[in-house]
């Protein structure tokens, strides 16, 4: 284990967060397209940033960084890691931060087309996804957790896990249309909205089902417990914000101006949407570390073992 | 490399392809009336009859909802200029609705021909729409099909001119403070399309587009007059802007020869003189509204 490229891989992870909010702010505040072109902004690599030019290239000079850094670590795990599907990671998280950055400028030369600022948006998550991983990956917990006993006559975890990743990724997705379905004067549709609330509700049991399934399984299991407690938590956190994010976005369309609290709302349960993904990825993969498949012996994979020298 | 990097290199450079090839074709390009979409094209049947006019009010009932201050910090230059800007979606002074457009939407002229079989010669001056103290100025303005509008920058700032029509071609462009004036056309006939300012959210105009020049869009005192209109009968149209899809009222008027018509309309609360409000005016915003539930 190589405890700097873990702590790097923690701060490019950490810097996608902020991404991610950087990026919210810009829908929040519709100034998707304060400048025309791309990668430029009104031709220029610096521009005045005033008015919603502030939010949207703000945007892009966090996204270039995030880039930067993405680029360093790759070399990093290409250099100091001997997985080689951990190495594969690293190139699949730069290619991820490449194409959304060429999704991001598609987005702004075609003006804003539904289908392209979802699929910008939900690839902002799974690009969070990658980059959480890798730092959950080249963490020392994940190369010294100890395998557990396998499951008898439950459901297993691995699929409750995967079935509540899978509920969130969709409701990620059918958030980020939602988002960019209406600005902030318009009314949002009614079946999105309705969906939107649906997912919702299908999360909380698949989530909550899970976590209740880990706590009550392996309650003195802190590699376990953590992510599994952190996920419920930051949903309970999550349902509040998006019926905040609803009220707020209800009056938004009566204001001459996105205003806050509806533009601090709305980001922050973008924010928090990323979190519950990001924790629920935590856990399944840890679940996936040290719970067997299901039906099969158990013996340390030499997948998920480390040959760190 | 192996196999499934491969696949991944290919992917992102197909995609990097499409953004370039995206970006060279200009996303803010031009729409200044291109002969295919000319509306006037054809065989043209010219009025050269007897006209009258059409002329009223339009008045607001009730008590008006009263104008918000708009927050211009975001760029100190607006505030400087204009640091009493407020919104303009409903402007009543004496119970008189500006900013109201009223046109001639269909009707039969005193010949008993369609008014829709004429063509009108596309005018040679142009419309123009300034950008002075952080708002448009008009708010509400009518051009023909191919007419020129001329766009102007009277700030001190940038501004970022975005019309997002549903029948012509959409586009978005930045104006610097200094820039010359953009000129564009519009060559379809549209009610209305709404003009943004990406850079400065609260700034909205909008921009009756007709195939034919009997429009005007009320004053300050509510009036309007309209003339040289063929004499007949036609569907005359307000449009005032509110809520998700505008509001319009209509109203059958005679255009005696040589003479006038009066049409008067009311918008608010207790209007009376007015008929069912129109949804088709902007058909592209016709979500079912959680509002409307």
């Amino acid at each position: 284990m190589n405890r700097g490229l873990n702590r790097f891989a923690i701060f490019v992870a950490c810097a996608t967060f902020f991404l991610i909010i950087a990026g919210a702010l810009v829908t929040s505040n519709a100034a998707g397209l304060a400048t025309p072109d791309w990668p430029l902004s009104n031709g220029q690599f610096f521009p005045k940033m005033v008015g919603n030019l502030f939010w949207e290239h703000g945007h892009r000079m966090v996204a270039t960084t995030v880039g930067m850094l993405t680029i360093v670590l790759m070399i990093y795990i290409l250099r100091k890691e001997k997985r080689q599907w951990v190495r594969r990671l690293g190139i699949f998280a730069l290619l991820a931060v490449i194409a959304q950055g060429l999704l991001g400028g598609l987005t702004v030369k075609l003006m804003l087309p539904l289908a392209v600022s979802s699929a910008h948006a939900t690839l902002a998550q799974l690009f969070f996804c990658t980059t959480v991983s890798l730092a959950v990956f080249t963490s020392r917990s994940w190369i010294e957790a100890r395998p557990l006993p396998q499951e008898k006559g439950t459901l297993p975890l691995r699929y409750l896990c995967t079935a509540a990743l899978i509920t969130i990724f969709l409701q990620l997705i059918i958030g980020a249309t939602l988002r960019h379905s209406a600005t902030w004067d318009e009314h949002l549709p009614t079946e999105l909205v309705l969906t939107h609330i649906g997912g919702a509700l299908a999360v909380t049991i698949t989530l909550g089902s899970t976590a209740f399934a880990v706590l009550r399984r392996h309650p003195n299991e802190q590699f376990l417990t953590r992510p599994a407690t952190l996920a419920v938590l930051l949903l309970v956190v999550q349902l509040a914000l998006g019926i905040a994010a609803y009220m707020t976005r209800l009056k938004s369309p009566k204001d001459p101006q996105p205003l806050n609290p509806m533009i601090s709302i709305t980001v922050a349960h973008v924010a928090c949407g990323a979190l519950v993904f990001v924790s629920t990825i935590v856990l399944t993969l840890r679940t996936y570390r040290v719970l067997p498949a299901p039906g099969k012996v158990l013996r340390r994979s030499t997948m998920f073992i480390a040959p760190q020298p | 490399m192996n196999k499934q990097t491969k696949v991944w290199l290919v992917l992102s450079i197909a995609l990097s392809l499409l953004a370039l090839g995206s970006a060279c074709g200009g996303g803010t390009s031009t729409n200044n009336g291109g002969p295919a979409n000319n509306s006037n094209a054809g065989p043209s049947l010219l009025y050269s009859g007897p006209t009258g006019s059409i002329s009223g009010v339009v008045s607001y009932n009730g008590t008006p909802p009263a104008p918000k201050k708009i927050d211009t910090t975001a760029d100190p230059v607006c505030g400087q200029k204009n640091p009493n800007l407020m919104t303009e979606d409903t402007v009543v002074k004496d119970g008189k609705l500006a900013n109201t457009f009223i046109y001639i939407k269909e009707g039969t002229t005193a010949d008993g021909k369609k008014f829709a079989d004429y063509t009108w010669a596309t005018p040679t001056d142009e419309v123009q729409l300034d950008q002075n103290g952080c708002h448009y100025v008009p708010h509400v303005l009518g051009v023909q099909v191919n007419q020129k509008l001329k766009i102007t920058n009277s700030d001190a700032t940038q501004h970022n001119i975005h019309p997002t029509p549903k029948l012509n071609q959409e586009w978005n462009q930045t104006q610097a403070n200094g820039a010359p004036p953009i000129e564009k056309a519009f060559t379809r006939a549209e009610i209305l399309i709404p003009v943004k300012c990406n850079q400065h959210p609260w700034m909205k105009s909008y921009i009756g587009v007709l195939k034919h020049p009997f429009f005007k869009v009320s004053g300050a005192d509510g009036a309007y007059t309209i003339t040289g209109v063929p004499a007949g009968t036609y569907t005359v149209v307000a449009w005032r802007e509110g809520g998700a899809t505008g509001e319009e009222k209509t109203m059958q008027v005679t255009v005696p020869a040589n003479g006038s018509a009066k049409a008067d309309f009311s918008f608010g609360g207790a209007a009376t003189s007015s008929t069912t409000p129109s949804l088709k005016m902007m058909p592209a915003i016709e979500f079912p509204m959680l509002g409307k539930h």
